[in-house]
């Protein structure tokens, strides 16, 4: 299968899945408890008039298929509508609140793949008391959720040192990185300790291999055994990793958006689902999913040029 | 008003505060006769966070101060503030035709007097020269605009209760407006000391349309203007230098949204947030120990109650109703649920709402209730007689704060001790405000924890909700003498006459047990030695409170 055909197959399959989870999500929402029109009321006993007056305003008596539809058609061109919670565009409550959030991402994930690579490549290759100490810290970091995490570095480096403010996003770059530190710490952590202990384990399973002892008895100097025939076999491993890694990452900013009162789609999403948000949560949801699966296909096109010995497509059969 | 509200609570609340049928008061009389909070704190001093009535006043100006809010306000159109954060922020940039004193009296506030001179007339008098933020002068063309934008369906509002008993909003004078009611409304008044009765430029609300309140100025005339507004992170004010009355003390308030309670907690005792209201519970300790600042508590015309959601079941026998509230440990509850700040009570209404209120009309309202502490013999008793013993009730709880939590483990172990079985069953959040909103969510439910607050000083704030058909009145109570009653102090616009029928009101529902009342719980405020002057009571609501922070040296 040619590249430019695979891409495209992978294009049309993510349409289609995004599709589906277009409806789930947009089903979703209405099978819970309460209605919008009781949450935009507030509780209060409203008139018929006031009653008829929001749901004709958000559509709310069409019927369902109508309305799905007519979402869905939205979204196509663009609009997410207009969130019942906020009184504006949901559009713009997003770019308002994506800042933060991908800055956030960016950096932890930064963190992750830096510590992550560096800490398995020390302990595979360095092996002994270092390899040991390398596998006790980062069980104790797989072992701690990060909303955990950011109570701790919250008390210690905030409250107690005074060295990072203890919440909110600050303004410009630099305030920004400082402000957002913390949090990446936080958000890091776990899977640090998660792709060191990958890395680790796949560049052990190099080192043993046949192809390494050939090379090392060929004497190639070890620095180039471990990055060329070890690290970059390995590579395979940790990409797959990786694309979890990424989707982990935005599923638990929710976490650490709210333990450090970050303004960003996290808290958002967690505020628009208690107050029956219906179009942010989809317009949230929807984000969430086609990021996934972008991150997904950016891993299945990648996989191909970093290890030439997989066919196209069949990444899940080999790794 | 409670520590860590939730969104739940507080729509209870509120949606009950405004539920109010219609009943009134001479505004101005009332006013003048309230008197303030209580000054001392709960029974035989045992109160470990005495309330204050106010705090030390500012010395001088000072540049800016930032504040701590619990959420960001999903918009600060005023025809939807009904919750504390856009209040919080709001009572310091609209203002409204009377103003709420934080001694939790009634002031003139853009009226210079209102006056009746017939049951279903209310003469608003403004007063003259009052600035909007973008420098026009405003009239009484705009208070007709800002008082019908909350009669217009369209609008959605949340104080649309407020005019139901209202006829015409008509200009009578270049300065004056004449509202008809179309019975009397002793509450119609009070309630133009809140949200409900700001005053907004009409051309400025008319040019935002849909978004008016969500961007841009608020064409308003308090002190402070909309500055900045970060979503997700801070809302900005900066002083208004047109001010009518006396200008604010600090140039600029910075409000931070901090979300978590640790987080809010931390930033107060960094000194990266000056101060903030609605303390979380559990933090009370941890400020009140710190050296950075002062923690205050203040009258929050608040109870904590059990709302009793069925009397088809077992709770439809006031014997067991009353059995409950003779077992619930409302002292333990107080201690843990509240962190040792509040006072139990088995009145509906806190004592403060009737401090315009004489002697005899005072016993009548809150003396001879029931006794507060527990009394298990009579308790199980009263279950054997009304038949009730070893049946079992479901009762709603949730983790939305330890208010919920706690209240309904005291009562389900009140229920182990009198014989009754007590299930709990736990509600996600968004589930547990559908409670207040959904009648199929209450399905299967025999009660569950509210917290309820006043928006005015007048008990019928919350007495109304067992009138029939009442939004609130989730278990149907229907007592013709009660709602004939309800109907008298609506009507009754002395306040001395009408708080004497609200005693009635208030004995009966307290005894009636209709909600189980547990405990008054006061608002709580922090500041950090740097800054002082906000008031201690909920008046913030409504009162511009921030024009009074500056610095504390």
């Amino acid at each position: 299968m040619s590249f430019a055909r695979f891409a495209v197959r992978r294009l049309l399959e993510m349409a289609a899945t995004l599709l589906g989870a277009s409806f789930v999500i947009f089903g979703a929402m209405y099978l819970a408890p309460g209605d919008p029109a009781s949450f935009l009321l507030s509780g209060r006993s409203a008139s018929p008039a006031a009653l008829a007056a929001i749901n004709s305003q958000y559509h709310l008596d069409d019927p369902f298929a109508v309305r799905y539809f007519r979402w869905l058609g939205q979204v196509l061109q663009g609009d997410f509508g207009r969130s019942i919670e906020y009184r504006t565009d949901v559009s713009k409550l997003l770019a308002d609140r994506l800042p933060s959030t991908l800055l956030l991402v960016v950096m932890a994930l930064v963190l992750v793949v830096v510590a992550g690579l560096a800490l398995g490549w020390i302990g595979a290759v360095r092996g002994g008391a270092t390899d040991s100490t390398i596998l006790v810290t980062t069980t104790i970091a797989v072992g701690t959720p990060s909303f955990v995490a950011a109570i701790l570095l919250q008390g210690l480096f905030s409250v107690r040192l005074g060295w990072f403010p203890t919440s909110g996003t600050g303004q410009g770059l630099g305030d920004m990185i400082w402000h957002l530190t913390l949090p990446a710490i936080a958000l890091a952590l776990y899977l640090i300790g998660m792709l060191a202990r990958v890395t680790r384990a796949a560049m052990l399973e190099q080192l043993g291999s046949e192809h390494v002892a050939v090379a090392r008895s060929r004497g190639v100097p070890e620095r180039q055994v471990i990055w060329r025939h070890v690290f970059r076999n390995a590579l395979g491993t940790v990409l797959t990793t990786g694309g979890l890694i990424v989707s982990t990452l935005i599923i638990c900013t929710v976490l650490v958006e709210s333990a450090f009162s970050i303004g960003g789609i996290g808290q958002l999403l967690e505020l628009a689902t208690t107050t029956k948000d219906f179009p942010t949560v989809q317009a949230i949801s929807l984000l969430i999913v086609g990021l996934f699966m972008t991150v997904n296909l950016i891993v299945d096109l990648l996989f191909p040029l970093v290890d030439p010995t997989v066919t196209l497509g069949a990444r899940r059969s080999t790794a | 008003m409670p520590p860590t509200p939730t969104r739940l609570e507080r729509r209870g609340r509120h949606a009950s505060g405004i539920t109010l049928a219609a009943s009134a008061l001479s505004a101005f009389a009332l006013v003048t006769a309230c008197a303030g909070p209580p000054r001392t704190s709960g029974p035989g001093g045992r109160n470990p966070y005495p309330l204050s009535a106010g705090t030390p006043a500012a010395k001088g100006e000072i540049d800016s101060f930032s504040w701590a809010l619990y959420a960001e306000p999903p918009t600060l159109d005023y025809v939807q503030a009904f919750d504390y954060p856009q209040n919080t922020i709001l009572s310091n940039v609209c203002e409204s035709l009377m103003r709420w004193t934080p001694q939790l009296g009634e002031q003139p506030g853009l009226a210079r007097q209102a006056t009746n001179p017939d049951p279903t007339t209310w003469v608003f008098d403004l007063r003259p020269g009052v600035k909007f933020h973008d420098g026009s002068v405003m009239t009484a063309d705009d208070v007709v605009f800002s008082l019908n934008r909350q009669r217009n369906p369209d609008s959605g509002s949340a104080w649309a209760n407020v005019f139901q008993n209202v006829d015409t909003i008509a200009k009578s004078g270049p300065l004056q407006v004449t509202v008809k009611l179309k019975t009397p409304d002793s509450q119609f008044p009070q309630y133009m000391a809140t949200a409900a009765g700001v005053v907004a430029g009409a051309r400025g609300v008319q040019a935002a349309g849909k978004d008016y309140g969500t961007s841009g100025s608020l064409d308003c005339t308090g002190p402070y203007q909309l500055g900045t507004w970060t979503k997700g992170q801070s809302i900005e004010l900066d002083r208004f230098d047109d001010y009518w009355g006396d200008k604010a003390k600090s140039k600029k308030v910075v409000f931070k949204f901090l979300t978590d309670p640790s987080a809010r907690t931390n930033a107060l005792l960094t000194g990266e947030a000056d101060g903030g209201y609605l303390i979380p519970t559990e933090s009370y300790a941890r400020l009140k120990a710190s050296s950075t600042g002062t923690l205050y508590f203040g009258e929050g015309l608040s109870t904590v109650n059990v709302n009793v959601t069925n009397m088809h079941g077992p709770l439809g026998d006031v014997r067991v109703r009353k059995a409950l509230s003779l077992a619930i440990d409302r002292a333990g509850f107080v201690n843990t649920g509240l962190g040792g700040s509040g006072t139990v009570t088995t009145s509906l209404t806190a004592k403060a709402a009737w401090g315009a209120a004489d002697q005899a009309t005072r016993q009548t309202a809150l003396d001879g209730l029931q006794p507060t502490a527990p009394d298990i013999a009579q308790a199980t008793q009263l279950i054997k007689e009304a038949g009730a013993s070893g049946k079992t009730l479901t009762m709603a709880t949730s983790s939305i704060g330890q208010d919920v939590s706690l209240l309904a483990t005291a009562v389900q172990s009140a229920g182990t001790r009198i014989g009754l079985n007590i299930q709990l069953k736990t509600i996600a959040p968004d589930a547990f405000t559908a409670l207040f909103t959904d009648p199929k969510a209450r399905e299967g439910i025999d009660m569950f924890p509210e917290t309820y607050y006043l928006s005015i000083t007048d008990p019928m704030d919350l007495l109304t909700n067992f009138q029939t058909g009442s939004y609130q009145n989730y278990a149907g109570y229907s007592d013709k003498g009660y709602d004939d009653l309800v109907e008298q102090a609506v009507g009754t616009y002395d306040p001395a006459q009408r708080l004497a029928i609200e005693a009635k009101l208030n004995k009966q529902a307290s005894d009636q047990d209709l909600w189980i009342p547990v405990a008054e719980w006061p608002t709580s405020l922090f500041m950090n030695k740097r800054i002082t002057g906000a008031p201690t009571t909920i008046s913030y609501m409504y009162y511009p409170w921030a024009a009074d922070v500056g610095a504390a040296k």
